[in-house]
């Protein structure tokens, strides 16, 4: 029983150093590809991607959302997405309008 | 009693009708209620972004911030979690040496982007940029500052979970604790992966 | 575990606690009861108080080019008397009746988090006090309770007013917010066996969903509150129009938050009617699934609709129309609810108790300022209402016909359970129809001055404008309003001493709450029930009847079918209000940054006092963790 559970703890120590790396490589190339030439709208759009991969890495193995009760994955999903809805909302609203300065 | 089969510092006594601990669900519910607290600062800085540039006083970020600097800042908070995570799964096989030097690497890879965010803040303000000097001063100041001030509460938090742990070696809370602290420390971390991108890289 | 089958075990004696006597044991209780008496308390005397600053208003308007009041002290009191009934009566007062009734209906022995608790009602009551000492400490704010931008600058408004504004209600927000999320664990996670969320009481279903709005819509206020909070102190501009700031986007965040207020302000007390109304019409609640669950829909939609606030800013017709068709979806929701309390009275022995008549009342106002509220979320009806007496009549039909009638329901209601004695129903009906026609003496004029044109927040007008007469009614049947205030403070106090003996169960009803002896044990339940249905007691009282109507019957839930959890009470504590304290210590600091000697010194004292706190509630934590029962 105590075997299994150092080993299976040996297992996910490892399993946390190949998250944190790719999280890693993930942020190099993130900052690298700011400056390849390509088209503004084309490094947004990579870099909100991988925005959401990094996240999604750290919510789903770090804080272990994946597989964890859904009520834990409800109360952080469910605001989550609420707050991307109010940061979208915002910007349509405020799309037509700069203020006093436009 | 009830709970006398549950070894070491691992309990269940707070887990609920739900099967989930009690302080578990009300960490991540919280972390909920944050994370629309950080939605309406980020919709404040995208929402002057235009204003910003269209105006005579407009400071561009692209000039002002470093990028080295902050990839430095973020690799730091990015380590941090790491360390956060191995310090969590140290004190689950009940080896608390390790436990012990993962949490306050935790808590100094914190202070250290404390100290590099100061940094940053102190050579924005020789180049002239500050909370009044125009829209991306404001909205930038508030943002990353509130950011640092969610960092420095994260770092006292786990340093309360450090000197509890100290202080009552056989608590059955001990891995609920870290777990907690943790849970927002990594919260922090993904609040950092959002800014990093939408404010520093785009 | 805890719950699991087998061994009955039966858990009499409580475990000595040592309760301070006397006010020493109300400042360091963690008990979710005593912790409910305090919200309510408060909560009543805030509205007492922001009572007081509408009669004033009331004679200032009651009468055409009145002097009564200076123009600057009546906008302060506009200001005080809507900041006061949303953020410290109506609010509190939801969250103290749930705060005592919650714990009690789904069977628990506290709430989830008792210290917190405590810093809740602490953090409440001294964001309040706060508030309020602007009033000795260079005037009120008084710039309307939303605060619009840019008058909430410095130049506009150089007193201390808005900052005591800022920072009252800041601290009333992490007061809020703490509370909320105690709710939502509480009753997820704390209900006892065999009650699932389908057999909830709508009061706790209620009160679950606006735990879930509160967390979710305190933020944006949270942001905005410290932004402007920024722009006063620090320099920034984010709501300063001649520096590229934007006075629409404070209109934005508030409302974002303002208008799942709304919802924050009504659902418990819809909650309490759903549950009034089945006990006085000896009926099951009609169509329970859909009023849980139409509450679920306002709580999502009311997300969706704050622009409808905005409607006079011009935000442009597309903007209008999602925001105008979103608002007049919530009306669908809410009509659900409407009918489903309707047919519950239906063919029902009906009681006509005063809480039954304050409920029935509920419903009745509640319409009516329902209507009015689906003409203003047209935009060009609103366009035309916008800013007139329109609104602020549609705002009381909704706001005092609904949430403060619904809580006097809930008061006359749950006054036996909490304090062991009745009050007084002959008492309890004149007072009833006192309140109800002096309300709408009132209220009901200003729809008419409203249409014809005059303003909110005007502190005075010209005679012969066709408003004077209706001005003098409203003005009347505000006094009159106040002495039902009146009869009803005298009955609490009568009825406090001579009422009659409530007993455990006056109204024969089917909630757990009504299991116990009035007022309830400190640790609530001697054993923890086995709820088989929606009306546990019921099948209690009526094994004939019992279940879920569906022809199967139920056990009786108040014989112990597991073994009982040991009875763990945590003990008083006083540092949730230390910390309170410092942390109010802490925000006089931030008001007061232009004095940097006192600034820094009460930003040293309050943070020394939470540390202190801190530590102590660590070690209270370790001390009265459920394992250390053992």
């Amino acid at each position: 029983m105590a075997g299994d559970l150092a080993h299976e703890a040996h297992e996910s120590t490892r399993f946390y150093w190949m998250v944190g790396a790719v999280l890693a490589a993930v942020t190099i190339v993130e900052v690298a590809i700011t400056f390849l030439p390509l088209p503004h709208e084309l490094i947004v759009a990579v870099l909100m991607v991988l925005m959401v991969v990094k996240g999604a890495g750290v919510v789903m193995y770090f804080m272990h959302l994946k597989g964890d009760a859904r009520i834990l994955q409800a109360v952080f999903v469910v605001p989550f997405l609420l707050a991307t809805v109010m940061i979208l909302l915002f910007l349509l609203l405020f799309s037509q309008h700069v203020g006093i300065a436009g | 009693m009830a709970h006398s089969s549950h070894p070491g510092r691992i309990g269940t006594a707070n887990v609920g009708s739900l099967g989930v601990d009690s302080r578990k669900l009300g960490v991540w519910t919280f972390i909920g209620s944050e994370a629309l607290f950080f939605a309406a600062l980020i919709t404040t800085y995208l929402v002057f972004a235009p204003v910003n540039m269209a105006r005579a006083d407009a400071q561009n970020p692209k000039e002002y911030l470093d990028i080295w600097l902050t990839s430095v800042l973020a690799a730091l908070l990015l380590a941090s979690s790491l360390t956060m995570v191995l310090a969590l799964a140290a004190v689950r096989r009940g080896d608390m040496k390790l436990f012990r030097v993962w949490l306050l690497a935790t808590v100094g890879l914190g202070f250290s982007f404390l100290g590099g965010q100061v940094y940053e803040f102190t050579e924005l303000y020789h180049h002239g940029a500050t909370l009044s000097s125009s829209l991306f001063g404001t909205t930038f100041f508030v943002l990353t500052g509130f950011h640092g001030t969610h960092v420095l509460i994260g770092a006292i938090w786990l340093l309360s979970v450090f000197f509890k742990v100290q202080r009552y070696p056989d608590s059955p809370e001990t891995v609920m604790d870290v777990e907690l602290g943790g849970l927002y420390w990594h919260f922090v971390d993904l609040v950092w992966v959002v800014i990093f991108t939408v404010i520093y890289l785009i | 575990m805890a719950i699991a089958q087998g061994h009955v075990g039966h858990v009499s004696a409580p475990p000595a606690t040592t309760v301070p006597a006397g006010l020493a044991g109300w400042l360091s209780t963690v008990d979710h009861k005593r912790i409910g008496i305090i919200y309510m308390l408060a909560a009543f005397v805030f509205f007492i108080i922001g009572g007081i600053e509408a009669l004033l208003m009331r004679v200032q308007l009651g009468t055409p080019e009145n002097t009564f009041l200076t123009p600057d002290f009546y906008n302060q009191l506009f200001t005080m008397h809507g900041t006061t009934m949303i953020f410290l009566a109506v609010m509190p007062m939801n969250v103290g009746l749930g705060n005592y009734v919650v714990p009690l209906m789904i069977g628990a022995r506290d709430m989830a988090f008792p210290r917190l608790n405590a810093m809740s009602v602490w953090l409440f009551i001294l964001g309040g006090l706060m508030l309020y000492f602007s009033f000795f400490a260079g005037g009120a704010p008084n710039v309307g309770w939303f605060a619009y931008a840019p008058l909430t600058q410095k130049p506009y408004s150089p007193t201390f007013g808005v900052d005591y504004w800022i920072l009252g209600l800041l601290l009333t927000g992490v007061a809020s917010i703490a509370g909320a999320l105690n709710f939502i664990v509480t009753i997820l996670n704390m209900r006892a066996p065999g009650l699932s969320l389908n057999r909830m009481p709508l009061f706790v279903w209620m009160q679950l969903i606006v735990g879930f709005i509160l967390v979710f819509a305190f933020p944006a206020l949270t942001v905005a509150q410290i932004e402007l909070l920024f722009d006063r102190h620090f320099g920034t501009r984010f709501f300063v129009p001649s520096q590229g700031g934007d006075a629409v986007l404070w209109q934005h965040l508030f409302w974002f938050f303002g208008h799942p207020e709304v919802y924050i302000l009504i659902l418990p007390v819809m909650g309490i009617v759903s549950e009034t109304l089945p006990t006085f019409s000896r009926k099951p609640i009609f169509g329970y699934a859909f009023v849980a669950f139409s509450g679920v829909a306002i709580g999502f939609l009311g997300f969706l609709v704050w622009a409808h606030h905005m409607f006079g800013v011009g935000l442009g017709p597309l903007a209008n129309a999602f925001f105008a068709g979103a608002s007049f979806l919530i009306a669908v929701p809410t009509g659900v609810k409407i009918f489903n309390w309707i047919a519950t009275m239906y063919d029902g022995a009906l009681s006509l108790t005063t809480s039954m008549l304050y409920s029935i009342g509920f419903i009745a106002m509640f319409i009516i300022g329902g209507l009015s509220g689906i003409t203003l979320a047209s935009p060009p009806v609103d366009l035309q209402q916008t800013d007139s007496y329109y609104v602020v009549a549609h705002l009381h039909y909704v706001l005092f016909g609904g949430s403060i009638l619904g809580l006097f329901a809930g008061v006359f209601y749950w006054f036996p359970k909490v304090t062991g004695r009745m009050l007084d129903e002959r008492l309890g009906k004149v007072q009833f129809w006192l309140m109800m026609i002096s309300f709408n003496v009132t209220f009901f004029p200003m729809h008419i001055i409203g249409t014809d044109g005059m303003p909110r927040r005007i502190y005075t007008y010209e005679s012969g404008m066709g408003w004077d007469l209706w001005n003098l009614v409203a003005t009347v049947g505000a006094f009159l309003m106040a002495a039902s205030v009146l009869l009803f403070l005298w009955n609490l106090m009568v009825s406090l001493r001579r009422g009659a003996p409530a007993g455990n169960d006056p109204w024969d009803a089917a909630t757990l709450e009504w299991s116990v002896s009035s007022p309830p044990p400190p640790h609530n339940f001697d054993q923890i029930p086995v709820v088989h249905s929606r009306r546990p007691l019921w099948d209690h009282k009526y094994p004939e009847h019992a279940g879920d109507g569906h022809g199967a019957s139920a056990p009786d839930p108040l014989v112990a079918g597991f073994e009982q959890p040991a009875i763990h009470l945590p003990s008083p504590t006083y540092h949730p209000l230390i910390l309170g304290v410092g942390l109010t210590t802490l925000f006089f600091g931030i008001l007061y940054s232009s004095i940097p000697p006192l600034s820094i010194s009460l930003a040293v004292v309050g943070l020394a006092l939470v540390a202190f706190a801190i530590v102590g509630w660590v070690r209270d934590s370790h001390k009265d963790s459920p394992y250390a029962a053992h």
